[in-house]
């Protein structure tokens, strides 16, 4: 394996919380050396002089859709554009077709991993066999073969005793539930956020109420079992006040959100149409501004994506008919930067923390999220500066379905090392 | 000494002192049961009367057993024979069968309390034989002789009590009579199935199994019901038996260790079925155990239990 010293950069320390001027040695799938003026003749060279150089991204929400729904993302396709958005990790939510609820799958995944995908690709198993809510998962079983967290992802547990049990079983083995907050019956058939958007379009609406009632089960739920619990996706103004109160308590609880909740109201709709249609819905005002100032105070610690490529066709047509969901996996950073650094909302390392140190963390991936010798060679640098256009028609998703084309953003990851190896570099993916 | 007690309702109500009275008159009754012939009709003329509420094979003939070798007349009441599906009343039927004179009730009922409610209106003796997930003192008291006969003590001891705790009136007993006793119990098991309030009748929880284990001289396994799965409390047989069945015994440092369980066993869930048998094991031993128990009970309920 070569050699990489990456030169003359400023370094995101996610440890010391500083920005630092320092090179990197990277030798054998490790981080050998930091320091300042290293050389070394054999390595090749990273020049990023300008750029930022800090821990590989982990995005603990996207979907691959493999197996079952590969025209609409695969291992390869995804993991690319990982790499492109400057992830060196990514964890696949179960809900493929058929779901990975069982170790077999698990194992399946891993091999298939091992050999189309680019970035390390790591795959949350189910809580509820075949996502139906009605029992367990083989939790145990599922970690053997190398799940780091759980999720219905997709779907909402409504049934509160299996919940709570899953809970409890959960803490064994110190695996984090991953909770998708939604209630069906609720949500009532709606398609974005019931509020003055929908009702002038005439469309079923979803209440906030949809999600915030479960959210505050599972609060209360985890506040009682103990386990780890991780609010994914989360959209309301209320939903960052109720994780700020249970955390208070004890609750052992974190949150993430998307880019695009904190960039785009219900009102997108209207003017966008069926690309903004996603859940959770996109909100109102005063919701990314609690979100934000969420993520300000610290409540809200991770970021995440909830990549969820589609196909043109399913995305096209009726709006009631229409898929959810939003591929953003390769633009995720620059969406982040321009809705929280550009916003002044937090700085580069908070940021960096929020996309690495604290996503390692949660998923028990103690060789990451952080630079220092000895650890894993995982590392992206990001241009702060030079603004580049959205083109979706670039894209290494197969999904399409974005409403920011077009759009000019700043802060782009430039390269992207994975276990030692330069997967992306000058934007462009190196390994297929 | 004197035997205070009318009743035998649970260990929750025996000191150290009345465990040893009861242990050492079984232990020679145990000695007893290798001999043939194994007939002592010291409770000749009297009655028992076995009314199982509740389904059980090795209760009922044990204290089957138990009652005749002592020379007693042993009637069994069956659920399905009886007037409770003619609609009388649950407390005019334990009534009625209390006017026959039988001497001695012994009492098995799904509900937690039960043996103690009839205990406050039946002129006789009542032996709890399993109530609900609360009490079975007979099932304690014959681990506790087990253990005795195979340790000789019970101070210093460490017992690991693994698997449907929750769901347990053997494991409530039993961690009853050994923390009297003086022994250190640890539970471990599904957290689902292993409580913190487990704390309260003097045991330690302690995660992952294997460091349970790793702690006790005695490793009491617990039999998992297949319909707890149901209920959500574990997800398949298969991940219970990976996680938390006992597969092989790993050697302390040249220490005894030793391997208990109620029954029936569930061979390859909760234990190895190569273990059930294996000289660590004293699965057989305890039923054996179980008969010299009962029989030191109902002799000592009959023959020096407090009459009202």
């Amino acid at each position: 394996m070569k050699k990489i010293l990456i030169q003359n950069g400023t370094m995101v320390s996610t440890r010391e919380g500083t920005l630092v001027d320092r090179d990197l040695l990277l030798e054998n799938g490790v981080i050998q050396r930091i320091g300042r003026g290293l050389t070394d003749p054999q390595a090749f060279r990273v020049n990023a002089s300008g750029l930022l150089v800090g821990p590989g991204f982990i995005n603990l929400h996207v979907h691959f859709r493999e197996p079952g729904e590969e025209h609409k993302e695969d291992l390869r396709s995804g993991s690319r554009a990982a790499a492109m958005g400057g992830f060196t990790s990514v964890l696949c939510m179960p809900n493929t077709q058929p779901p990975v609820d069982e170790p077999m799958m698990v194992r399946y995944l891993h091999n298939r991993a091992s050999e189309i995908s680019i970035v390390n690709t790591y795959f949350a198993g189910a809580i509820t066999r075949s996502l139906q809510g009605v029992t367990m998962a083989e939790f145990g079983l599922m970690k053997e073969a190398g799940v780091p967290a759980l999720s219905d992802d997709g779907q909402c547990v409504m049934n509160s005793l299996l919940l709570s049990r899953a809970m409890e079983y959960s803490t064994y083995f110190s695996l984090p539930l991953i909770l998708h907050e939604e209630d069906p019956n609720l949500g009532g058939g709606g398609q974005l956020n019931r509020g003055e958007t929908a009702f002038r379009m005439g469309i079923k609406g979803i209440p906030s109420s949809a999600e915030e009632s479960v959210l505050a089960r599972d609060l209360v739920l985890g506040f009682h079992s103990g386990a780890r619990v991780h609010i994914t996706h989360l959209t309301t103004a209320l939903g960052v006040e109720l994780v700020e109160f249970f955390r208070k308590q004890g609750t052992r609880v974190s949150a993430d959100v998307t880019p695009h909740h904190l960039l785009l109201t219900d009102q997108a709709v209207e003017e966008i149409g069926n690309l903004a249609k996603v859940k959770p819905p996109l909100r109102e005002k005063k919701d990314i501004q609690a979100l934000k100032e969420g993520i300000k105070r610290g409540i809200i610690g991770i970021l995440a994506s909830d990549h969820a490529p589609h196909s043109t066709e399913d995305k096209e047509g009726d709006f009631n008919e229409a898929a959810y969901g939003i591929s953003n996996l390769e633009i995720s950073l620059p969406l982040y930067v321009q809705s929280l650094i550009e916003e002044g909302v937090i700085g580069w390392v908070e940021l960096w923390k929020n996309l690495s140190q604290r996503p390692a963390q949660l998923l028990g991936l103690s060789r990451k999220g952080e630079l220092a010798e000895g650890m894993d060679a995982d590392v992206t640098v990001v241009d702060p500066d030079t603004e580049w256009e959205v083109r979706v028609e670039n894209f290494q998703s197969k999904g399409r379905n974005c409403p920011f084309d077009r759009m000019p953003l700043t802060g782009w990851p430039v390269t992207t090392i994975v276990g030692g190896e330069l997967v992306m570099h000058e934007r462009n993916v190196l390994l297929s | 000494m004197k035997w205070v007690h009318r009743h035998l309702l649970g260990m929750r109500d025996l000191n150290a002192r009345e465990i040893g009275y009861l242990l050492d008159k079984a232990d020679g009754y145990r000695e007893f049961l290798d001999l043939a012939p194994k007939r002592k009709p010291v409770l000749e003329g009297y009655c028992q009367l076995n009314l199982f509420l509740e389904a059980s094979t090795r209760t009922r003939v044990s204290f089957e057993m138990a009652g005749k070798l002592l020379g007693m007349e042993v009637v069994n009441f069956s659920t399905n024979a009886s007037s409770l599906r003619k609609g009388e009343s649950f407390r005019d039927t334990v009534r009625t069968l209390a006017r026959m004179k039988a001497d001695v009730f012994v009492v098995r009922h799904q509900s937690s309390g039960v043996p103690e409610y009839l205990s406050r209106f039946i002129p006789c003796h009542v032996v709890n034989a399993g109530d609900g997930l609360r009490e079975h003192p007979t099932q304690a008291l014959l681990d506790l002789l087990t253990i005795r006969r195979a340790f000789g003590y019970f101070s210093g001891l460490t017992v690991a009590v693994i698997g449907d705790v929750l769901h347990s009136r053997v494991a409530r007993s039993l961690i009853t009579g050994l923390v009297t006793m003086g022994s250190r119990v640890v539970v471990s098991g599904p957290p689902t199935f292993a409580p913190p309030a487990a704390a309260s009748l003097g045991a330690e929880v302690v995660f992952p199994v294997e460091e349970a284990v790793a702690q006790a001289e005695v490793i009491y396994l617990l039999r998992i019901q297949r319909e707890r799965q149901d209920a959500g409390f574990f997800p398949t047989v298969k991940e219970y038996s990976r996680f938390f069945g006992l597969h092989r015994l790993p050697l302390k440092d040249g220490e005894k260790r030793v391997i208990m369980h109620p029954g029936p066993v569930n061979r390859g869930v909760e234990i190895d079925s190569s273990l059930v048998e294996s000289e660590a094991s004293l699965i057989e031993e305890q039923v054996t155990c179980g008969l010299a128990v009962r029989m030191a009970v109902l002799e000592t309920l009959v023959l020096e239990g407090r009459v009202a």
